[in-house]
């Protein structure tokens, strides 16, 4: 692009346009001088906007009361009032549920929808935030406290208590606790375990091995045949994994097609790869988990490749004639 | 002007303009170069005068937000080498996109009350120009008479402190939209 004129200078002739504006009115004769000065680039139209509105503000130099914040802020305030009486009667109904059973610790149950991330304090202090399509049971012993994994994938930071351990089960894995951080990924044939804070042992339910020990920053997938199968201490990567729990997806270098399942967890429009030849092109950046399409573009603009949106579906890169 | 552009403008000067200065600490974080920094803001407001409704866009700043991130969006696109950091980084924008926090609602107020501040700060003559037209309401050519300078010399004087004042209220803000967005950074460097 040869001469394109620079930002600074048409802020300037913007600015000079709304000083001649105020000196002489709008007249006919003006705005169609203006109008010519606008058309030639678009940016002048911006410029001559923010001008303006440069103007308008100054106005408060003389009355001083700003009634948009001011309406802006009303409404905050009766929204946030809405919000902490809707909290209020959360913390009444769970008030109810723990009058009625101290002592005895009940057993809950949690599940997750596609796409829904869940945090929930339990009742021994500890929180867990579950992650997409998944489920757990709670079950709290006077020996044990007991969580079944039964699908998906949930972090724990756990209270400490050396009186009764803290004991994931997902499928024929378990991860024990006494007071650390961590989270279990239940998949077909084991489990991934990543370490956040403390100390957790692993091990296969019924298997001869002993339990492997898994430090912060660590993270192992431990398979139904109690082979554990430990990635190096990497703690940057237990977090990028553990991006979900803020609704986000933190790719530095996974492959387009591990990408694009991680996606699928989350979104009921599933992203589709058309074209194999992308398939292992490497990725990094932050997205969130609910937008498939955000990565989509992303991808288009980064691998140069067509994306058709569908009502059901994402397809990255153009089919291959077939 | 017209009612509806009045009303536009009104809208950008107290919905809008309060967050370009988080937009452009976020621009300049991406290493967007400068001068298309300054090339995106003016596209980005040139956008909004086009805008039929106001009304219903609730978060302004996530709609101006996402409006500079499509614009660049675009760029990328066209652009013959991309820099794949650059591009996924856009996306980082949706995690800012959704409403002011308190802070910055506040900050942005702080702003306005500072209007006056913005004049008072202008070099001696530009200050006089302002305060003369914008507080005290008189004529441009009066003030000429007043200042005892030419007409043409008061019109420079206005535009340059026009500007300084779109470089203060562009560069001053700068820490609040930042805050939002080092959001995420905080997070990451608590868990390390």
């Amino acid at each position: 692009m040869t001469d394109r004129e620079k930002a600074e200078d048409i802020e300037a002739e913007a600015a000079r346009w709304v000083w001649r504006l105020d000196r002489d009115g709008h007249t006919p004769e003006q705005e169609a001088e203006l109008e010519a000065w606008l058309a030639r680039d678009e940016r002048r139209r911006g410029a001559f906007m923010k001008a303006e509105a440069v103007w308008t503000l100054l106005d408060r130099a003389r009355d001083t009361a700003p009634p948009a914040w001011q309406a802006a802020e009303a409404r905050r305030s009766k929204r946030e009032s809405r919000r902490a009486l809707l909290a209020g009667a959360g913390a009444a109904i769970a008030a109810t549920v723990v009058g009625g059973g101290v002592l005895i610790w009940r057993e809950d149950q949690f599940r997750t929808g596609v796409g829904e991330i869940r945090r929930a304090p339990l009742k021994d202090g500890s929180a867990v935030v579950i992650n997409t399509t998944s489920a757990i049971d709670v079950a709290f012993r006077q020996k044990q406290r007991t969580i079944r994994l039964k699908e998906g994938e949930a972090w724990f930071q756990v209270a400490h208590d050396v009186q009764r351990p803290f004991v994931v089960e997902a499928g024929a894995v378990r991860v024990r606790a006494v007071g650390t951080a961590f989270s279990v990924r239940r998949r077909a044939d084991g489990a991934d375990v990543l370490v956040t804070e403390g100390v957790v042992e692993a091990w296969v339910d019924g298997a001869a091995r002993a339990p492997t020990r898994l430090t912060a920053g660590q993270n192992a997938f431990i398979d139904n045949s109690a082979a554990v199968h430990e990635a190096v201490a990497a703690p940057a990567v237990v977090d990028r994994k553990l991006e979900w729990r803020y609704g986000r997806i933190d790719l530095a270098g996974e492959t387009l097609q591990e990408a694009v399942a991680d996606f699928n967890r989350y979104n009921a429009r599933k992203l589709v790869i058309a074209d194999p030849g992308i398939a292992d092109e490497r990725l990094y950046g932050v997205f969130n988990t609910d937008g498939p399409d955000a990565f989509a573009a992303a991808v288009r603009a980064s691998l140069g490749v067509e994306i058709e949106v569908r009502s059901s579906e994402i397809i990255l890169g153009r089919r291959r004639a077939s | 002007m017209t009612p509806d552009r009045q009303r536009i403008v009104n809208w950008v000067a107290t919905e809008i303009m309060p967050h370009e200065a988080g937009v452009r600490a976020w621009l300049r974080r991406s290493r967007v170069p400068p001068d298309e920094i300054d090339d995106l803001m003016q596209e980005a407001y040139a956008k909004l005068v086009g805008l039929k409704q106001i009304d219903q866009i609730q978060s302004p700043d996530g709609y101006f937000f996402q409006t500079v991130r499509n614009l660049l969006t675009d760029k990328l696109r066209r652009a013959k080498v991309v820099r794949i950091e650059a591009v996924m980084e856009i996306d980082a924008l949706s995690v800012c996109s959704d409403e002011p926090s308190p802070e910055q609602v506040a900050a942005a107020r702080r702003e306005l009350s500072r209007v006056q501040a913005l004049i008072r700060a202008l070099p001696d003559r530009c200050r006089r120009v302002f305060e003369l037209r914008k507080v005290e309401g008189v004529p441009q050519r009066e003030i000429a008479r007043r200042l005892g300078i030419s007409e043409s010399a008061v019109e420079n004087e206005a535009v340059k402190g026009m500007r300084l004042i779109m470089r203060a209220l562009q560069e001053q803000g700068a820490d609040l939209g930042g805050d939002r967005m080092r959001k995420k950074t905080n997070d990451r460097s608590r868990k390390g």
